[in-house]
């Protein structure tokens, strides 16, 4: 099947090409917030698409068309996600759109587009347990940034008793959740894990990082797993550099720091510090060069690449390929030729798309360096993206599988479908 | 002839390796793989050879190693000291560190150790470093050993002790040498006196020392006659019953209880037609049927039966759950708990003192950021909610100072001025132009301030951008103060308790004993008095608001050492500094200072009693503030006269 | 507040509205054109959308603009007409629609949940459904129990009763703590606020119970009525939103019209004579301040099935200064002037923020509206306080004035609190 597949494409689209005349230009939507709070993070991405859009309207643009991207702002006000996506599904009528960084407003625009069988790529890693039909997660799951994380703690730095440390929200909250499941499966004791919640942009960590010094009371290595999220980071940080606190005393992985919230940082400090990612900046690979090279030439030369640049990178790439595949931007059509779509990594190898609309993609675990980048010291081979972990009871007996079974929540143990939506 | 020319050829093409291959890359390239690709798990084999192989460029080896200073050649696989200059490594030969050409930087690998393997590589390094003569080396091989204590180097750690001439690091080897004696020394008498000494320090390695001797094994049933028990666990005090019961049920002793999920599987496998066990399926809609349902099933013989309710006790009985040490010796580990019960009361104390410094520094920060407002607000009456913009401006100003002043300290002496000046400038132009118009109408200046508050925090987002920026303390306020390993406190938080402190102090001096004071009271009291008695209600009000905006400024400074330095930043502390001096006391700086101290002592308290939900201390604390202020509205010093109300 | 019975209407109702002082209240020139562009709008908007001539977004921008003149008018009667400036009544707009949103999402997760049982072998116990509902709904933010609070959710009934009383009750306990201690000016505006920030704060955090940080989402698929589509569905909520506002702006009328709306208006303009009266400014006081919570949590319990998502960020503090602005710029102390202000504001920031308005090229710098509409919203506040504190309402007055006989005319709204000139 899969050897004529391709052939079978080219075929239908040469037959039914009158049907399938393209409507130019190919209209991708970029919804990103511009402003408030989450700006910061977005704006790049947003930058990302547009960087995309122009490259490929160089190569000649797609089915003919040229490729345009239409930018709405949700301005970091969840429900406006849900008012833009469905702006930009039935006024501009875009082909696909790539967007949404907080789980928050993926949650807030989901339903819109599973009404208006919309498709959405989204970049950001995130905290799993969900696959909509509409959607194409090419951030990381958790057993894709935090699974691989923690067993470099068990294996490589011997780490005994863990700090998980994280802004209250849903991400940390999912991810400690698995986390403590899985380090209980591994022998680590109950009371060796603490949990502790800060709010957002908390900045009073002297308490905090004098509990995680006091772990280590017992003798054992004491680790700290850090899911805070955005400018809390750097009080918490600069916390750590004040008690002295040292990579060898106490290391840190966090998830939620790349490239972009180091510059806020004087990194001295803070150099051995872990983090977790699918890519650094610091990856060595030819495409990477190129890729950072056009940023910093469109951008400027102090601008920085990280994580989800790359995801936007693959999945662009990815659907660019499936609208060739497919001869059409029909969303229907476009998802079909999606599944098992190939394209290589920036950091080497290559990323799949999986039936459970997420990525095959290699694990890095890079070390903060003087100047603020990351020096990458663990680099998996590419580990499947999983929407349902399987460290949690219930979400263990849960797979997604679209193009098998048609569902995205489906049971194992009474092998139906729990539902076509999503849980918003 | 063609023999020779071979035997030539040979020779020319062996003379470079043989020229390249010392005694060290000859060791090396037997493991070259793990060396290469190391993890913590393998290398420990790798480095015991390495040491052993006596070679004296092997210590060098090893400490480049660590530091990513060794680059392995794509072409041959042979190992240099190789420093990245652009797209080429530089190489220094492994031997003895002579000039060996340039590499493409794609043409080979730098070695990067991870942390775990370095920590190893550090202590097959303590056994070289503990007699060198570089002070650092030496603390750094204590470092090494503290991190991760072995018994093979106690020998050694002994030996070097006696030549030792630095005092502080004499004492550190003694210390450390009871430390490792405490877990691994030979006969009971070192090891109790090592203990005893234990029993008078509360550091986190005398700690864990101790904690080391005292493991324990969880055991189910009759313990073996020659152990050492620590305690027998009681079900209800010393476990719960469900631990209880996973414990026995991991020895097997105990049949699985049945789940929901069996008893439902067990039902579908006997469903039969429409009915299981003689009952039909419709009709298992609750819990309790399909239970019934269950037991029918089991007494067919059909189910594995439900343990009985009470089998937990009566298993119990039977297999005692007991703790047993990991250290065989009694003594010892009698010993060991006795010191650890002395260390652990005085950690106490210690940690009860750490949180009070916390509080307290807490305390300053709210103090330092409500005090502008207790002028402008408590003092004079006049609602300023851009006053945690003021906080940002001052922030801000000390981020710019350092775009242009590179050197920390020189920075911070001209941040702190010129934070004072530019957020007291914006302070007189805001009274001037927006406060004055308003006087007397506070619901309005509250939402007109409020409107400038929205309009600054936006203005400096276009300006410097959302993501926050790095505002650098210099180097001698880096580190912290510590009294022991639990009491110990930033120096910067020190810094902020004395300027907090300072700034009190200037503020009732200002207040209490200058003219301005004078005059600033009597406006607040009486300004038609104050005026027809030839003060300028104006001009005071001006000053005032100035002096309280610049405090803010220098607040912001301070604040930014320590935490974030965004356009928010002034937004997350308005409300709690408006707490503060409305608790405080309206009017009165010690009132500020009151308020402050409960506000931060108050949240301390409530984060100790909840340590992983910082969240919900905030949460409390602000209802508690609602609360007092409802019962106590005039705050804790209580002030008379015309803003009392 | 129970002798406000239409003949005393007539008989105190001194300083009423613009308007004549006598006859049926729906016959007040302000009250009739208030209701007879609402129709219009209503209706307008109605014929448009069929036509499709405006989009689905856009209705439901219109229906949530609705939602949120009506939560501004409450604010004008506790802060136009009584002069208490809270900072909180947003919060009430909140728990309204948390309170319906958790009935849609149960009632919806619900009927998820009996279709998947169903298809089981074994009929399903309460005691599973229960515990498959919380697994949906909590296991995104990584629980599966039912938290107490949602003892009632499964209600339709108990869930309406509770977006108004909830509000009702607290602001009455708050109130009562609050006015028996005398506690007024801004010191009630700043506890008002610490409030909001309690109330959100509490809400951020996952243990209480309601979804944390996500909050509610896909609010907007009402249960049972799944077959109707969006276009449909928002026309619905506008019509409600409509009648929900007209209503409450006659009783806002008919309230403030009335010896009940003097005694209001006078404790504005001189609490201490008012209670040197003999009226207990206290009851007065509390009992605005309690219906007003209770409206505030009506309009919101509209809003957010339109928004499709409710969260801790929209109870943020500076949500419920908002709501003041929005009073001050269309004007204190008159109905239409809250209605305008809101209406005029929120429209005007998601056509700024929205792209809608073009960039200003400056030469040296362009002026992007998406970030420096807050500047403008900001610096126009400022503007309106201190030069027009009569706001936009005011534009109404230079028309009447023109248009009244001098003698025998009304007094207006009062500009702003008097005790400026008392105090001079």
């Amino acid at each position: 099947m899969k050897t004529y597949l391709p052939l079978l494409c080219t075929t239908l689209s040469i037959a039914a090409a009158p049907a399938f005349a393209q409507d130019c230009p190919v209209k991708v939507g970029v919804l990103h917030s511009l402003s408030g709070t989450m700006a910061i993070s977005e704006t790049t991405l947003k930058d990302t698409v547009e960087m995309l859009v122009d490259i490929q309207n160089e190569n000649g643009g797609l089915l003919g068309c040229e490729v345009e991207a239409v930018v709405v702002d949700p301005a970091s006000d969840w429900p406006l996600f849900a008012e833009k996506a469905r702006e930009l599904l039935t006024v501009e009528e875009v082909d696909v759109i790539f967007g949404s960084w907080t789980s928050v407003s993926r949650k807030s625009a989901l339903p819109v587009l599973e009404e208006l069988n919309g498709l959405m790529f989204y970049p950001v890693q995130y905290e799993g347990e969900e696959s909509s039909k509409n959607v194409f997660y090419t951030g990381a799951a958790p057993n894709q940034q935090a699974i691989p994380a923690v067993d470099y703690f068990l294996e490589e730095l011997g780490v005994e008793r863990f700090a998980l440390l994280g802004t209250d929200y849903v991400y940390p909250r999912t991810t400690n959740n698995i986390l403590e499941a899985y380090l209980k499966s591994k022998g680590v004791a109950e009371e060796d894990i603490f949990v502790n919640y800060t709010p957002f942009g908390h900045s009073d960590w002297a308490t905090i990082v004098g509990d995680v010094v006091e772990m280590s009371e017992d003798g054992r290595q004491v680790g700290v797993i850090s899911t805070i999220n955005g400018d809390a980071n750097i009080g918490f940080y600069k916390e750590l550099a004040a008690a002295e606190i040292s990579a060898d005393d106490i290391p840190v992985v966090a998830f939620s720091v790349g490239e972009e919230e180091l510059s806020g940082l004087d990194t001295s400090n803070l150099v051995g510090h872990l983090a977790a990612w699918n890519y650094f900046q610091s990856a060595e690979t030819e495409a990477n060069e190129d890729f950072v090279a056009a940023w910093k030439a469109r951008m400027g030369e102090d601008r920085v690449t990280n994580d989800p640049m790359e995801a936007h990178y693959i999945g662009f790439n990815m659907w660019v390929n499936a609208v060739t595949e497919a001869g059409t931007t029909d969303v229907d059509a476009v998802r079909e030729a999606m599944y098992g779509q190939e394209f290589p990594n920036l950091t080497g190898g290559t990323a799949v798309m999986l039936p459970n609309h997420h990525l095959a993609k290699p694990v890095l675990i890079g070390e903060i360096t003087e100047d603020g980048q990351f020096d990458i010291i663990s680099q998996t081979s590419e580990v499947p993206g999983d929407a349902w972990t399987d460290h949690l009871v219930e979400s263990a007996k849960l797979i997604s599988d679209w193009p098998g079974k048609g569902c995205g929540m489906w049971n194992t143990e009474t092998e139906s479908c729990v539902q076509i939506q999503s849980n918003y | 002839m063609t023999l020779i020319r071979l035997i030539a050829a040979l020779c020319l093409l062996a003379l470079p390796v043989t020229a390249q291959e010392g005694a060290v890359q000859t060791v090396l390239q037997t493991h070259a793989a793990d060396i290469a690709e190391p993890s913590r798990r393998t290398i420990q084999p790798v480095l015991d050879d390495l040491a052993a192989s006596g070679l004296p460029a092997m210590p060098a080896f090893l400490e480049a190693w660590a530091d990513r200073g060794v680059v392995q050649r794509d072409a041959d696989g042979l190992f240099f000291f190789g420093e990245r200059d652009g797209d080429v490594y530089i190489l220094r030969s492994i031997e003895d560190g002579s000039d060996a050409g340039t590499v493409g930087r794609r043409d080979a690998d730098q070695l990067r150790p991870n942390a775990g393997v370095r920590r190893l590589i550090a202590t097959a390094l303590v056994q070289f470093q503990l007699n060198d003569p570089d002070p650092d080396r030496r603390r750094a091989a204590l470092d090494a050993l503290t991190r991760n204590p072995t018994p093979d180097l106690l020998a050694p750690l002994r030996a070097s002790i006696e030549g030792e001439e630095d005092r502080a690091i004499r004492q550190r080897k003694e210390a450390l040498d009871r430390l490792i004696t405490i877990r691994f020394g030979e006969d009971r008498t070192t090891r109790l006196a090592a203990i005893f000494w234990m029993a008078d320090q509360v550091s986190l390695e005398a700690r864990a020392a101790l904690n080391a001797v005292l493991t324990t094994d969880t055991f189910v049933g009759q313990p073996p006659e020659d152990a050492n028990v620590a305690r027998s666990l009681q079900v209800g005090t010393d476990i719960t019953p469900d631990q209880a019961l996973a414990l026995l049920a991991a020895e097997g002793i105990l049949p699985e209880d049945v789940t929901r999920a069996d008893r439902d599987a067990a039902l579908v496998a006997a469903i039969d037609g429409d009915s299981v066990a003689g009952v039909p399926v419709s009709s298992l809609n609750t819990e309790d049927a399909r239970w019934a349902a269950y037991a029918t099933l089991a007494e067919n013989g059909a189910a594995r039966p439900r343990p009985p309710v009470n089998a937990v006790e009566i298993l119990l009985a039977a297999n005692p759950i007991v703790e047993i040490y990991d250290e065989p010796d009694a003594a010892i580990t009698a010993a060991a708990a006795e010191a650890l019960t002395q260390v652990e009361a005085r950690v106490a104390r210690a940690q009860a003192a750490d949180l009070g410094l916390d509080a307290l520094s807490l305390a300053s920060i709210y103090f330092l950021a409500a005090i502008g407002l207790a002028i402008t607000f408590g003092v004079m009456g006049v609602i300023n909610m851009a006053h945690g913009e003021f906080i940002m401006i001052g922030a801000y100003t000390g981020y710019v100072v350092q775009l242009f002043v590179p050197d920390y300290t020189l920075s911070l002496i001209i941040a702190l001025p010129l934070a004072f000046c530019t957020a007291a400038a914006a302070g007189v132009a805001l009274e001037r132009l927006v406060i004055r118009h308003l006087a007397h109408r506070p619901l309005e200046t509250l939402l007109a301030t409020f409107g400038i508050s929205v309009a600054l925090q936006q203005i400096f987002k276009n300006i410097f951008g959302t993501q926050a920026v790095p505002l650098t303390s210099p180097d001698w306020l880096a580190g912290a103060w510590t009294l022991n390993d639990v009491v110990g406190i930033s120096y910067i938080r020190i810094a902020i308790f004395i300027l907090a402190l300072l700034f009190l102090a200037l503020l009732v001096y200002i207040l209490r004993r200058t003219r301005l004071g004078l005059e600033v009271r009597a406006v607040t009291q009486n300004p038609g008095m104050a005026a027809s008695l030839g003060i300028d209600p104006d001009r005071v009000g001006m000053a005032t608001f100035a002096l309280g905006s610049g405090i803010a400024g220098v607040a912001g400074v301070a604040i930014g050492l320590f935490a974030q330095v965004t356009s928010e930043m002034g937004a997350s502390y308005i409300v709690q500094s408006f707490m503060t001096v409305v608790v405080g006391g309206v009017g009165s700086v010690f009132g500020t200072l009151a308020g402050a101290g409960l506000i931060g002592g108050l949240q301390k308290g409530i984060e100790w009693l909840n340590p992983s939900n910082t969240l919900a201390a905030q949460t409390y604390m602000i209802l508690f503030i609602i609360l007092f202020i409802q019962f106590r509205p005039r705050g804790i010093v209580a002030q008379k006269g015309r803003f009392a109300q | 507040m129970s002798d406000a019975s239409p003949s005393l209407v007539r008989k105190y109702s001194g300083g009423a509205g613009a308007g004549p002082r006598s006859g049926p209240l729906i016959l007040r020139p302000d009250v009739l054109i208030f209701l007879i562009t609402l129709a219009a709008l209503t209706i307008g908007a109605t014929f448009l959308a069929e036509a499709g001539l405006i989009s689905t977004a856009f209705v439901k921008t219109l229906g949530k603009t609705l939602c949120l003149c009506l939560a501004a008018l409450a604010m004008d009667l506790v802060w136009g007409y009584t002069g208490i400036l809270s900072l909180g009544h947003f919060a009430f707009f909140g728990i309204g629609g948390y309170a319906i949103g958790m009935w849609l999402m149960w009632d919806r997760t619900e009927g998820i949940v009996l279709d998947t049982l169903s298809r089981g072998p074994l009929p399903p116990t309460a005691l599973e459904i229960e515990e498959q509902i919380g697994t949906q709904i909590f296991g995104v933010v990584g629980s599966s129990e039912v938290p107490w609070l949602w003892a009632f959710a499964g209600s339709l009934p108990i869930q309406l009763a509770f977006a108004v009383l909830v509000p009702g009750l607290i602001a009455l306990i708050f109130g009562w703590l609050a006015f028996r201690s005398r506690v007024a000016g801004v010191y009630l505006s700043i506890l008002t606020q610490a409030g909001t920030l309690a109330l959100s704060l509490w809400l951020f955090q996952n243990d209480s119970g309601l979804r944390g940080n996500n909050g509610l989402s896909g609010l907007q698929n009402i249960p049972g009525l799944t077959d109707v589509p969006q276009s449909t569905l928002s026309l619905w909520f506008l019509w409600a939103s409509a009648a929900a506002l007209a209503l409450a702006y006659l009783a806002a009328a008919w309230m403030v019209s009335g010896r009940f709306g003097s005694v209001l208006r006078g404790i504005r303009d001189d609490e201490a004579r008012v209670r040197f009266l003999g009226y207990e400014v206290e009851h007065y006081k509390l009992a605005i301040f309690t219906v007003t919570a209770m409206a505030c949590g009506i309009a919101g319990a509209l809003y957010y099935p339109q928004a499709g998502i409710v969260n801790p960020a929209e109870i943020a503090p500076i949500a419920s200064i908002y709501l003041a602005v929005w009073v001050a710029i269309g004007g204190r102390g008159r109905l239409y002037g809250a209605v305008i202000g809101a209406a005029v504001v929120s429209l005007a920031s998601s056509w700024f923020t929205g792209g809608g308005a073009p960039d200003i090229e400056l030469g040296f710098y362009t002026i992007q509206w998406t970030d420096w509409w807050l500047v403008l919203l900001g610096l126009s506040f400022v503007l309106v306080t201190l030069f027009a504190p009569k706001g936009l309402g005011g534009l109404v007055d230079l028309y009447t004035d023109r248009r009244a006989a001098k003698r025998n005319a009304d007094l207006g709204p009062d500009a702003g609190a008097l005790r400026k000139e008392e105090d001079a």
